[in-house]
């Protein structure tokens, strides 16, 4: 059997230990789901780095090669008449994703230490939520895939109903049932490459090797490309975003823009621009414009919100529109800049939405114009806080400088099917949202933060406890870490991501 | 001939008579012992057929009827849908329910009722191993009729009475029109053989009108979109687990029904059909699920969900290669409703309650059976892993096989649809907060068997592929030696 295997187990397994707890013991639930997932922390970093071993020994990858390499693989006839295996195996990209999920949920659960009502059904949604998460990350079969896919959508849906705050009901419907629909496209989209590639198959590698016809890409890649888009908060599809963020419980939050968004970035690159590169070319301006839209109008919208959450949605929906217009830019650079850019959005944003958790549960609220001179309460809290303000406005030395500044690289360099001036003025847009964010970032951090303090209830305000100093710890220290020694990160996806690029 | 390939149908008619002598000759007291009984006379039935399925194939009664393989799921459907629905109406005819507003609803006559139940269902296994087209017309009948006393049982309830004239007229109406088509068929070919038909038969407007008639009657037991106007008023007036019963083993017998004439009879003209047949289900899908969105009383809102998944079902047809992944998605279905209906007669019969917000809260009282109830509803809304997932994906590539991708995006999109309202349940059991002073209910025994075994086929028929890849080869044979 494949270590990756565990991947998926530990967190089920996990998810049945919660369960089989009785209520008379309820923070038991928390060290148990804290012990499993420490464990797949544990794995996945021992695994990337025998990874990066495995890849070393191999020696130069061929320069040339179209098909991904991978590693740890494992093959097991499922439905065989259909061709459908429980087939797994990873590559760089997988990899990066999966030590970012393992990192999320390590320190979502710290985040959520809390939690005691129904403690029991939240943990067991959040493991399986996560177990749907490493299995699309593993999955290189793509009914796997997509199974995997939708189990890691749906307990999104009582995650944010029960647990959730606002309008949560309206939110979580409205976050699933836009989520299903995109899923339903990526169906149509899978099931038509599936059948022109002869029936025989869902390997997605060996249905990489098949040359499929021009008329087949031109409708089949906008459906895929937008199917998982909406999970990447492609405008005009990231409506559902700012109000599922904003009414879900912190470490859903947490999981959900930190790595939720970022499967669909990564359906982007492994199904659609992988599969199809002919429908990528002909499509890649159209969505390389509402990329850059998506860019600049999270940025602005963020400007003006008034709550935490909101306002850290919007700029996820910015950010995430980053990964796409680096996917969109079809070259090395651009992809290698969109994975870098979705590891390092993860992180960020899970330490926001995690930071913001822990505020609100010692301020009582998320108004941005009620808060004011909380540093001198909670320091911790706001020093961590300002790291991941500059990572999110891109402060050379901390991980967003690194992503950014290769999508913007790889804009720059264009494609030979955008027209060159076309693609700079998109670029040039999209380095501007810079600027924006620093300026939403800096007002926003400084009202909160800044200043004399503007509420007697926030006196008593005590400042972070173990678990969520080490929670931040562990993020903070992942920003820093990409951002001084980025080759930790770009050796380990760059092998990755040359055979997808070769394919243009 | 051989007189053993029609042991699973004499085992059930057997077991119908005993059980219909056991009310004429026992005291009352002593009438429990029927129940027991009829379980066994199914679950031999059952254990026959599995055991016939692995004998090969085979011919019965002078070759009037043939034993195969797709036979033999069907009747697994069938025994199966029997004996859930047999448990699932222990408790009202042991009369334990909660009485609403001093109404009875107690279902009498418990030996009447096993009978007519265990004679519906020899009529519908008979059914799939008819030979030719009489019979094939017989058995229909006998698999329908009974429904008729079923659905009338509580004979003093007017919604009941409403609900059995309804499907009464309904039903002859539509048998009238199947008649028809397949009187056309004998004109058009000379013969009553299935086998032969086909060889003869020409496609021309006569058999285009004979396929359309023989739609329209069968569309009526399936509730295909125009024929399904009877679905929410009988759901709604027959006592409950007769609903349950209706919403499989009628669907499961008009499938079994067209399976007989569309592939054996038809087959070579299938395809020339493919976009009417398209136009059918989209339009069947499209119209359950978004008439089950408005429903707020949830017997109703079943019967609009299992319209839509009617229309699912029928995009098999669309290839030749289908068959498979409709025998598959009736037994998925099959179970996965059982698992619905299940919680749904638990819960009517403990708190009399059947409105869809009447369910707040029940997580947090019965969180097993919520549980269960959630994976049924996740299930029949394709949700993966779930056995609902896997039947939908494989009709849905049926369709995209034939190029019908528009189909697949609206019967993606469906579902999707289908997923907003049955998380209207879901929200209800595990978001919303609970009744006041409502306390865990204790289910009976009856009712947690026919869950647990309804909830563990439901997820092992998608996880393990032994079902589907039997089902698959055996069926390939099968089109292959029908044509």
């Amino acid at each position: 059997m494949s270590w990756l295997s565990l991947l998926i187990l530990i967190p089920f397994a996990t998810a049945l230990a919660v369960v089989a707890t009785p209520d008379s013991k309820w923070y038991a639930r928390r060290w148990i789901a804290l012990v499993g997932t420490g464990i797949v922390l544990a794995l996945s970093l021992v695994m990337s780095v025998d990874y990066m071993q495995a890849v070393q020994e191999r020696g130069n990858i061929n320069s040339l090669a179209t098909i991904s390499q991978m590693e740890y693989e494992q093959s097991v006839p499922w439905f065989a008449s259909m061709g459908i295996d429980y087939h797994i195996g990873v590559d760089g990209i997988a990899m990066a994703m999966i030590v970012l999920t393992a990192i999320i949920i390590f320190t979502g659960v710290l985040a959520s230490w809390e939690v005691k009502d129904r403690s029991r059904e939240f943990y067991a949604f959040l493991l399986v939520l996560v177990t749907g998460v490493f299995g699309v990350f593993i999955s290189v079969d793509l009914f796997l895939f997509f199974v995997f896919y939708e189990v890691a959508v749906l307990p999104m849906y009582l995650l944010i109903g029960v647990w959730g705050t606002g309008r949560k009901e309206y939110s979580a419907m409205k976050l699933t049932l836009m989520l299903m629909v995109g899923s339903a496209f990526v169906l149509v989209g899978i099931l038509a490459l599936y059948h022109a590639a002869g029936s025989q198959t869902f390997d997605l590698n060996k249905l990489a090797t098949v040359d499929y016809s021009k008329d087949l890409q031109q409708w089949v890649f906008p459906c895929v490309f937008v199917g998982f888009g909406v999970l990447g908060a492609l405008f005009p599809f990231h409506t559902w975003s700012p109000d599922g963020h904003a009414s879900a419980p912190t470490a859903v939050s947490m999981l959900h823009a930190g790595v939720l968004m970022k499967l669909g970035g990564y359906g982007v690159l492994r199904v659609a621009v992988y599969l199809m590169p002919d429908g990528a070319k002909e499509w890649a301006l159209f969505f390389l414009i509402l990329t850059t839209i998506n860019i600049v109008y999270g940025a602005y919208a963020a400007i003006k919100q008034t709550d935490l959450k909101y306002f850290t949605a919007y700029s996820s929906v910015s950010h995430c529109g980053f990964v796409l217009f680096g996917i969109c830019s079809l070259n090395l650079m651009g992809f290698k800049g969109a994975v870098i850019q979705m590891f390092s959005h993860g992180i960020m944003t899970g330490l926001f939405f995690g930071l913001i958790g822990m505020v609100y549960g010692r301020s009582k609220t998320r108004d941005l114009t009620k808060m004011g001179g909380l540093s001198k309460r909670i320091p911790w809290l706001a020093v961590c806080f300002y790291i991941g303000g500059l990572a999110s406005l891109g402060l050379p030395g901390l991980s967003g400088f690194v992503a950014e500044s290769t999508v913007f690289l790889g804009g720059f360099f264009g494609n030979a099917w955008i027209d060159p001036s076309t693609m700079r003025i998109c670029t040039l847009l999209a380095t501007s949202s810079i600027v924006v964010t620093a300026v939403y970032v800096l007002r926003g951090l400084s009202r909160v933060f800044q200043g004399e303090i503007t509420n007697p209830e926030f006196e008593k305000l005590q400042d972070a406890k173990l678990p969520e100093k080490l929670c931040t710890a562990i993020l903070v220290a992942s920003l820093v870490i990409v951002g001084m020694y980025p080759p930790v990160l770009i050796d380990l996806i760059e092998h990755a991501i040359v055979p997808i690029a070769n394919r243009f | 001939m051989d007189p053993m390939y029609i042991q699973p149908e004499l085992i059930v008619i057997i077991t119908a008579f005993a059980v219909l002598g056991m009310e004429i000759f026992l005291p009352s007291r002593h009438r429990i012992m029927q129940t027991p009984i009829a379980l066994l006379g199914l679950a031999s039935s059952l254990a026959a057929v599995i055991h016939l399925m692995m004998q090969g194939d085979g011919d019965f009664l002078n070759g009037q009827f043939r034993f195969d393989a797709v036979a033999g799921w069907f009747k697994i459907s069938f025994l199966l849908a029997g004996f859930l629905t047999v448990l699932l109406s222990a408790d009202l005819l042991n009369g334990r329910y909660k009485s609403i507003a001093g109404q009875d609803r107690t279902l009498i006559h418990r030996g009447e009722f096993y009978t007519v139940i265990l004679f519906n269902l020899a009529g519908s296994m008979f059914l799939i191993s008819a030979t030719n087209l009489i019979n094939l017309y017989v058995c229909l009948e006998l698999a329908t009729i009974p429904l008729f006393l079923l659905v009338a049982w509580r004979r003093h309830d007017p919604l009941s009475i409403e609900a059995g004239l309804k499907y009464i007229i309904l039903g002859a109406t539509s048998s009238g029109a199947l008649l028809f088509g397949i009187g056309l068929l004998y004109g058009l070919s000379g013969s009553v053989d299935l086998f032969a038909i086909g060889d003869h038969l020409e496609f021309g407007p006569a058999t285009r009108l004979a396929i359309a008639l023989i739609v329209v009657g069968v569309g009526f037991k399936l509730t295909l979109v125009p024929f399904h106007m009877w679905a929410a008023d009988v759901y709604r007036g027959a006592p409950l687990p007769v609903a349950a019963y209706l919403s499989v083993a009628s669907k499961a017998a008009g499938l079994a029904f067209m399976f007989q004439l569309f592939y054996r009879v038809l087959g070579n003209v299938l395809l020339d059909v493919g976009l009417a047949l398209a136009v059918l289900a989209a339009v069947t899908m499209t119209l359950g699920n978004v008439v089950a969105v408005v429903q707020s009383n949830i017997k109703r809102f079943m019967a609009f969900s299992a319209i839509s998944q009617a229309g699912y079902l029928i995009m098999g047809f669309l290839g030749r290669d289908g068959a498979p992944s409709m025998v598959y998605y009736m037994l998925v279905y099959v179970v996965t409703n059982m698992v619905v209906f299940g919680v749904i007669v638990f819960y009517m019969n403990e708190t009399g309650r059947e409105e869809i917000e009447d369910y707040r809260g029940l997580a947090r009282t019965n969180p097993l059976i919520s549980l269960a109830m959630m994976l049924g509803l996740f299930s029949l809304a394709g949700i993966p892993p779930l056995s609902g997932f896997v039947g939908k994906f494989f009709l849905f590539s049926v369709a995209s096989k034939a190029g019908f991708h528009w189909l697949v995006v609206v019967a993606a999109v469906n579902s999707t649809i289908s997923l907003y309202y049955y998380l209207r349940i879901v929200r209800q059991m595990y978001i919303e907060p609970g009744v006041e002073g409502d306390t865990a209910i204790r289910p009976s025994g009856s009712i947690v068997t026919a869950i647990a075994i309804a909830t563990v086929l439901m997820i092992v028929l998608g996880i393990v592929p032994f079902f589907y890849e039997t089902i698959y080869q055996q069926s390939h044979n099968w089109i292959a030696s029908s044509h």
